[in-house]
């Protein structure tokens, strides 16, 4: 398997703050990841460092084996998806929010047809009706879904999902899982403690502190965890 | 006809007008009397010193001097503009100088070269108040427009940065922000364009009237000012956003939070 997302004794300081410490990571092609801990560990901002949230205060990331940077961020946010738990849809209406994307000049070429952005509602139990509603009528589940939506029609194949499933109903939970899982198409990295969503996952980094306290790929050894992530699982 | 010139006596008579102002915040004990005394002190002593820089300007008319005492202006306007958008001086004032500059300038040597041709060229009578009028409210324009677009980028980090994401370029995530800033920019110059003469008469206009010309001269260079300082303003608050921009992010085009001031 590929190398996808690697990262180098990357650390993150914020105002003399350390966010990350020695981060080592490495994630290959159509891996599930869970990664959890608890609130202000560093976990969101791990995904978001991938996408150029934060440039690293020392060490470097790659993508796809070449390293991010100033030049090369443009083509890796062109290749990943950076959906949050209160996605920006980022118009007055759903349609005009869907494709707004289109409207760069990176993504033209891209332009959906009627019938591929009804499809992919459909996938995401989302009826073609939604295209004609305002954002703000519509519900966080219903968000996330459209979100996702937006980055297959990108035909980005690579997801970092912070916390979305919070917002989704057992049925769109569904739904969402059995797009982006099935015939392992998609490289996910996914910061929950969602009991189902982590059954789909294929591997597990605890993040304590700002750094990797635990990697392992055993679904079983997730209850043995710190007892805060242990507690959020069983919760869910 | 010259403009009549008020006496010492008169200016005295004139300071009691602050009576009504005080009388009124004493009644309602509103705590503005120190500022408002403050405030018209330092006014009157930097009109004081202003009037008799200008009366030697004005006299002498050298087109350096004039030029020296524009580019003053434009430095004091300079400081300001950022001081009053909330934005550090030392990452903003190299970058936002020259659009004050273009911005004031253009529109001055326009006004000069093809409206009103006075000699000589550079005369002290016109380069100086009208280089004043512009800057002034291009000043405004600037401070507005600046403080919208960082301010707006700052509340929505989280927006821009989906933008981005999702393969906006640098300058499309920023249009809408630009787009935003210069609206709010311009809408004050573009209301009193529209509303000017129904109210009040303006400033220019106020001012060639009392130096002796017709209202109908006056109403010449009242109109003809407006659309320098329509033009001004745009531009300036256009390049200043624009050539402050790349001081104002990182490599990863993420918005620095140490550009704010306080």
């Amino acid at each position: 398997m590929s190398e996808i997302i690697t990262f180098q004794n990357v650390n993150l300081r914020i105002q003399q703050k350390k966010i990350l410490d020695r981060i080592n990571l490495k994630i290959f092609q159509n891996e599930r990841v869970a990664i959890f801990g608890k609130s202000g560990s560093g976990k969101s901002t791990l995904l978001k460092m991938i996408v150029g949230g934060y440039v690293p205060t020392t060490g470097k990331i790659l993508f796809r084996q070449t390293p991010v940077s100033a030049q090369t961020i443009g083509g890796v946010r062109q290749s990943v998806a950076f959906i949050g738990q209160e996605p920006v849809i980022g118009a007055e209406t759903v349609r005009a929010g869907l494709l707004l994307p289109f409207h760069y000049q990176a993504n033209a070429h891209l332009f959906p047809a009627d019938s591929l952005v009804e499809q992919t509602l459909r996938n995401l139990e989302l009826s073609a009706d939604i295209l004609n509603q305002k954002v703000n009528s519509i519900s966080g589940g219903e968000k996330q879904r459209i979100a996702i939506a937006r980055s297959l029609l990108l035909k980005k194949d690579i997801f970092l999902l912070d916390e979305i499933t919070s917002a989704l109903d057992a049925e769109s939970k569904a739904a969402v899982l059995k797009l982006l899982c099935l015939d392992n198409k998609y490289t996910i990295l996914s910061v929950t403690h969602d009991q189902e969503w982590l059954r789909h996952c294929q591997r597990f980094i605890e993040i304590e502190a700002g750094h990797i306290k635990a990697d392992f790929t055993d679904f079983h050894s997730v209850g043995q965890v710190s007892d805060f992530t242990r507690n959020q699982i069983n919760s869910k | 006809m010259q403009t009549a010139d008020i006496s010492m006596i008169s200016m005295i008579v004139g300071y009691l007008l602050l009576t009504i102002p005080i009388v009124i915040f004493g009644m309602l004990k509103i705590k503005l009397i120190k500022e408002t005394f403050l405030a018209v002190l330092r006014m009157t002593i930097q009109l004081l010193l202003v009037g008799f820089y200008l009366q030697v300007v004005f006299q002498l008319n050298y087109w350096w001097l004039n030029f020296c005492w524009v580019l003053i202006m434009i430095l004091v306007a300079n400081v300001t503009v950022i001081s009053r958008a909330h934005l550090k001086q030392k990452l903003f004032f190299l970058p936002v100088l020259p659009a004050v500059l273009l911005g004031s300038f253009f529109p001055v040597l326009y006004f000069i070269f093809f409206i009103i041709h006075p000699t000589p060229l550079f005369d002290a009578r016109y380069v100086i108040p009208i280089t004043g009028m512009i800057l002034g409210n291009c000043l405004r324009g600037n401070v507005i427009g600046l403080e919208r677009f960082y301010a707006a980028l700052k509340r929505n980090q989280e927006e821009y940065f989906t933008y981005l994401t999702l393969g906006a370029a640098h300058k499309e995530a920023l249009l809408p922000y630009l787009k935003e800033a210069l609206e709010a920019a311009v809408s004050p110059t573009i209301a009193t364009i529209a509303t000017i003469g129904l109210v009040a008469l303006p400033g220019m206009m106020t001012g060639v009237i009392l130096g002796g010309a017709s209202p109908l001269v006056a109403i010449k260079y009242q109109i003809m000012i407006m659309l320098a300082i329509f033009a001004g303003s745009i531009l300036s608050a256009f390049l200043a956003i624009l050539f402050s921009i790349k001081t104002s992010f990182n490599k990863y085009n993420i918005l620095n939070l140490d550009i704010f001031a306080g």
